[in-house]
């Protein structure tokens, strides 16, 4: 046996070398098996390919798109494209009927006496202008939400941004505060950026991966090179809840409870403490505040985790030694762990793992939040933020000067603009709680009225521009709140069904956006590769680019604000809003301002190249070799520093030249920590360029030259004082299933959140310790988690309505154990209903949903799944009646369901008000079985006493 | 030379992401109901839980084929890729019992349920209309879609002998890791 053994080791020995150098050639020079013929027939037929980028997921894949005579005829798989090569998921793959779908907006509407009616344009546009104005008058420019839109070019996140700005408020946000904010405030506060450090192609360079989520069904393509990377050795571990797509192809699962990644992951590392697999070097040269961390990493041994999270303490020995030994290892997630009153916890602990085994910075290693929508990197990076101005300025009085700078806009001018100085910089409401700020001083919800927030006046307006309703939590309150403002303006090449979920007789008005494939402009992916987006065709029916709409919008707003579009488009030298180009937006203004991630160099030009060069790339290492973009990395990854900057695919890697991609932990707080260490990098440390964020005139070649970085060569943070947990620790979700637990690992005192947190107040610790004392989980023994059906995408207007993925999944359903259902007497299909506390703290009925059973075994017994991408009907009644329908346009969607969200559990995370969708309670009984549970809850109004009597005290003066 | 799907189940696995559903759908215009590829699961939600893309296999001895009472069915001489003649077809449906994986469709409509043609995998060389508007039949190039869609590379498409080419390929490269792993554990 040994003989033979030897004999064949020596044989691959010499194998190895040999393969891996002609993996790279074989699998990719080569189009598969098949061999492309350009059609000639096809041409003289007028068909035309155009390149193109697929608009669903952040694995920004290229599409071939097959347009005969300016029409969408179809699509092929761009085989060339070095990220995905022509591979495609359901989404991508049908892409063409969510772009030509009949079911499309096709006409600006407007909502009166019950009624839709077909507009003009600028009859809408004008509407709104006047009330924007009318608002403006009476409550101050702080009256208007903007919920603005992960779906749009950076060109059109980037306007909406300047928009609210030169509006004159901060309450503007959009998915990335629901989706991956707290990524931003985890990683951010960590190493400096809080984005995916290395790239989709970089994980087959991955000899060990750690999945926090879902991709096989969230991000289907990149299995393209997670798959590649397991050819290749590599070992994959899944930790989920469920046992998913991902964990059906994994070495290893970890099934724990949903809400407790961190003590899952101190496991992990309290086993590569102790056994000294950690990285020292690394650790010394590179990090800051080990010794605190291993404090309270040491209080995790895998025995206590295992009874934290049900995990078996060998299956976390047996990860933590596949992590230790098969190096370098990644780790993945997306919203399973982002979306939870601990989210930013969560994604340190993510790191600081990361970290101790020193896999940051590193080809193969590094930690790769996969994001979800095609430009939601993008959207976060020009900041559709309450909290921050394009490029993660801030809102301080220094960013304001900065923007203003490259606005060419007087920083006393825009200061006029808002109420005041203080709201000026003061954080505005976000996605997870903008409906408080609506309906705060009404009527229906005596709590929500009780609550006092911190502006002048409530929301009157709300603008929905491509963002979905169904991903919001707690649907009822967003439905009350769409009720009680005075104007609401939906922007959506599909209907969003919040227009439709809304019961009103007026006051809404809905304008066709076109699909990103009508429109071009430039798109990251969540590798931070910055793509070009090709315009298909033209906009179809009556529908507009993002952008069109947005500065016709202020040229209407300029009737009644003169000199407002002048200011607003002096980069651009005040053209019209037909010929300001996506070009013009990146290059004059994008690309000039947004230093303090290092997004200089992508220009239009140069993106626009590199579409063109696809074949040059190696699918490999992502760089040209040879031909116009030779040594430059696809997408150019921010930070590209200057024009001659090849970009930098792996943040934070220090073993490479800074022109050749190098970078390093960023100066981010300081050359010195409180306790006096040096926060300078062990290797070559210095501090970052004085002025490198606010300097317009420098092209960092001087310091590039040194090799030094612009932003700096620091240390990652393993222990961060400002934040709430300077190191993660354990805490129980609001609503968990494990009530013995909740004082030994309590959530977050009201006080963490401070008086008003985004401009509401927030309750944590208070619901956990009301939901204890009046025992409400004995009414709700199963566990609640949400995610995703690889058919659809976001809020699922844009795949409801696409006939091809509306027939491959046009159900929304529950997940249950088959030992649960059998409990209940549920079978397979049966209605059911999902029912939760939620609504209980403000005084109202408990909120439910009315769904299919899906009896499987994918989930653990205890545990229910719900997909999140479905709308048209709420708690349930169907509201398909109130989707418009006039003259050749029905808005209906093909297939609809109940948002899964009407039930999420609340908690809200104290450093970026991410909602909690990922971690409740909940019960599923038959449908008629219900009222039973919601009579035997209504007995409980002293919880509602209970939350109003803290609320008299707390907020009585304000 | 025979053109033939092959199923790397053994390499790579499939995580039933639909691609190639969708493709399919999209590329031959199949209507509602039809599935020309249909992704099967076993053991779902447990351990040894498999996906398996199941299109049409264009067998070297089809048996639909053979039980085809009206000839309907047939085999490209130059390539071996198993078409159905939906104008001589009779929607009997023996095709259906014969084949071992389901691959031959009947789409549902009409008042009958059935509006009695078989619709079947073409490898992307005919429609689901196969013939244009001049009544001419439409074949195209065969080069299946799902397979240059597939993310994980599980359906692999194209000649016999290249197809067992990739195969060594990765079972070389799936070797070459092994032996690392040896190495590193034993010395």
């Amino acid at each position: 046996m040994i003989e033979l053994k030897l004999s064949r080791r020596d044989f691959v020995k010499t194998a190895t070398a040999l393969t891996l150098l002609s993996v790279g050639g074989i699998k990719f020079g080569r189009d598969g098996h098949f061999f492309s013929k350009a059609s000639a027939q096809e041409a003289g037929e007028g068909v035309s390919y155009v390149k193109t980028i697929c608009i669903f997921c952040a694995v920004g894949c290229g599409i071939k798109a097959k347009v005969k005579n300016g029409k969408l005829i179809g699509i092929e798989p761009w085989t060339e494209h070095p990220i995905n090569r022509g591979k495609l998921c359901a989404k991508g793959a049908s892409i063409n009927h969510t772009v030509t779908s009949e079911k499309r907006v096709k006409y600006p509407l407007v909502k009166e006496n019950g009624k839709w009616r077909r507009i003009s344009w600028d009859e809408a546009l004008d509407r709104i202008a006047k009330k924007m104005m009318e608002v403006r008058e009476k409550y101050g420019p702080d009256a208007v939400f903007f919920a603005g839109s992960a779906h749009t070019s950076n060109e059109g996140a980037y306007l909406m941004r300047k928009f609210m700005a030169f509006w004159g408020s901060n309450n503007i946000d959009h998915q990335a505060r629901i989706c991956h904010s707290t990524t931003v405030a985890g990683l951010g506060n960590t190493w400096g950026y809080g984005a995916m450090t290395n790239n989709f192609n970089d994980m087959r360079n991955a000899k060990a991966i750690i999945f926090f989520s879902n991709p096989a069904e969230a991000h289907p393509v990149s299995f393209f090179h997670i798959m590649e990377a397991k050819r290749r050795g590599a070992k994959l571990i899944c930790a989920d809840p469920r046992f998913s797509r991902t964990a059906a192809v994994s070495d290893l699962h970890l099934q724990f409870r949903p809400g407790t990644d961190i003590p899952l992951v101190w496991g992990i590392c309290y086993e590569i403490i102790k056994n000294g697999w950690y990285d020292e070097e690394f650790i010394r040269e590179r990090t800051y505040g080990f010794e605190k961390a291993k404090e309270i990493i040491m209080q995790y041994p895998p025995e206590v985790v295992e009874d934290i999270t049900g995990v078996p303490a060998e299956k976390i020995r047996q990860a933590a030694f596949i992590l230790a030994h098969n190096k370098p290892s990644t780790l993945q997630y997306a919203m399973g762990a982002t979306q939870h009153e601990v989210g930013s916890q969560n994604i340190r602990s993510f790191a600081i793992l990361q970290l101790l085994l020193g896999n940051a910075g590193k080809p193969g290693g590094g930690v790769n939040a996969f994001r979800g929508h095609d430009n939601v990197q993008g959207a976060t990076d020009m900041c559709v933020l309450s909290h921050s101005l394009p490029s993660y300025y801030g809102i301080s009085e220094k960013a304001w000067r900065h923007w203003a700078n490259v606005w060419n806009v007087d920083y006393e001018w825009l200061l006029g603009r808002f109420g005041s100085k203080e709201l000026m910089e003061k954080k505005g409401f976000t996605m997870s709680r903008f409906a408080v700020g609506a309906l705060a001083g009404t009527e229906e919800f005596p709590v929500e009225r009780a609550m006092k927030i911190d502006q002048p006046s409530s929301i009157k307006i709300i603008f929905m521009w491509g963002h979905s309703t169904p991903s919001i939590g707690d649907t009822r309150l967003v439905k009350k709140a769409f009720e009680e403002v005075e104007l609401l303006v939906f922007v959506d090449p599909f209907l969003e069904s919040g227009a439709a979920l809304a019961e009103r007789d007026d006051g809404i008005i809905v304008l066709p956006a076109s699909t990103q494939w009508e429109q071009s402009g430039s798109v990251t992916n969540s590798g931070r590769q910055v793509q070009w987006r090709n315009k298909v065709i033209d906009p179809l029916y009556e529908s507009k680019p993002d952008v069109w709409i947005l500065l016709s919008l202020v040229k209407a707003l300029d009737k009644y604000d003169p000199g407002l579009y002048e200011k607003f488009t002096i980069n651009f030298g005040n053209k019209s809003p037909d010929e300001i180009t996506s070009e013009e937006i990146l290059d004059k203004e994008i690309t000039v301002g947004s230093r303090a991630i290092g997004m200089i160099g992508q220009k239009s030009w140069r993106l626009k190249r590199q579409m063109e060069c696809d074949y040059t790339f190696s699918p490999e290492t992502l760089r040209a070799e040879g031909g116009p973009c030779n040594g430059e990395y696809w997408g150019l990854p921010w930070p590209c520093w200057n024009e001659r900057h090849p970009g930098t695919p792996i943040l934070y890697r220090n073993d490479i030249p800074v022109w050749e991609g190098g970078h390093d932990f960023r100066v981010k707080w300081g050359t010195e920590a409180p306790d006096g260490s040096s926060l300078l990098s062990g290797v070559n440390g210095h501090d970052q360029m004085k002025g490198w964020a606010t300097n317009l005139e420098t092209d960092y070649s001087e310091w590039l030259d040194k090799n030094m970085v612009p932003s700096g060569r620091g240390r990652a943070r393993i222990y961060a004082w400002n934040m709430k947990d300077p190191v993660p620790v354990h805490r129980e979700p609001i609503y968990t299933p494990r009530v013995d637990l909740i004082d030994k690992y309590p959530t977050y005192d009201e006080k963490v959140y401070g008086k008003f947190h985004y401009r509401v107040p927030i309750l944590a610790r208070l619901l956990q310790q009301l939901y204890k004392e009046y025992n409400i989980y004995e009414h709700f023994p199963l566990t609640w988690t949400s995610g995703r059906q690889v058919e659809h995408q976001g809020g699922g207007a844009s795949t409801r309505n696409n006939k091809i993925l509306a027939e491959l999944q046009p159900e929304m359903y529950v997940e249950i154990n088959p030992e649960d259902a059998n409990e209940r007497g549920i079978r397979n299909g049966d209605e059911v209903v999902v029912i939760t506390p939620r609504g209980l703290e403000y005084g109202a009925e408990p909120s439910r949903i009315v769904v299919k059973a899906r009896v499987t075994r994918a989930v653990p017994k205890g545990v229910v799944f719900l997909p999140f991408h479905w709308a048209g009907q709420f708690m349930g009644e169907p509201y398909l009646d109130r989707f418009p329908v006039i003259e050749d346009m029905d808005t209906k969607p093909y297939v609809y369901g109940e948002s899964a969200n009407t039930t999420n559990s609340p908690g809200w995370d104290p450093e970026t008000q991410m909602q909690n969708t990922k971690s409740g309670i909940c019960n599923v009984v038959k449908l008629g079985q219900e009222k039973e549970l919601i009579g035997q809850l209504a007995k409980m109004k002293g919880i509602v006493d209970r939350v109003m009597q803290y609320l008299k005290e707390n907020y009585a003066s304000a | 030379m025979p053109l033939k799907f092959l199923m790397d189940v053994y390499n790579t696995k499939c995580i039933k992401c639909k691609g190639c559903e969708a493709i399919c759908k999209n590329f031959n215009e199949v209507p509602d109901g039809v599935f020309r590829i249909k992704v099967v699961t076993i053991n779902e939600g447990q351990e040894g839980q498999l996906n398996l893309p199941m299109p049409c296999l264009h067998c070297n001895d089809p048996p639909c084929l053979k039980v085809c009472p009206t000839h309907a069915i047939w085999k490209r001489q130059e390539d071996g890729v198993v078409l159905v003649n939906k104008d001589v077809c009779i929607g009997c449906g023996y095709c259906a019992s014969a084949c071992p994986f389901g691959a031959p469709q009947f789409r549902r409509s009409g008042a009958f349920g059935l509006d009695g043609k078989m619709d079947k995998c073409s490898f992307c060389v005919q429609p689901f209309n196969p013939k244009d508007a001049s009544g001419k039949e439409i074949f195209r190039e065969p080069k299946p879609r799902c397979a240059m869609v597939c993310p994980t590379q599980t359906i692999n498409a194209g000649e016999q002998a290249e197809l067992a080419k990739t195969l060594r390929e990765r079972a070389l490269e799936k070797m070459s890791a092994g032996a690392l792993e040896r190495l590193f554990l034993f010395f």
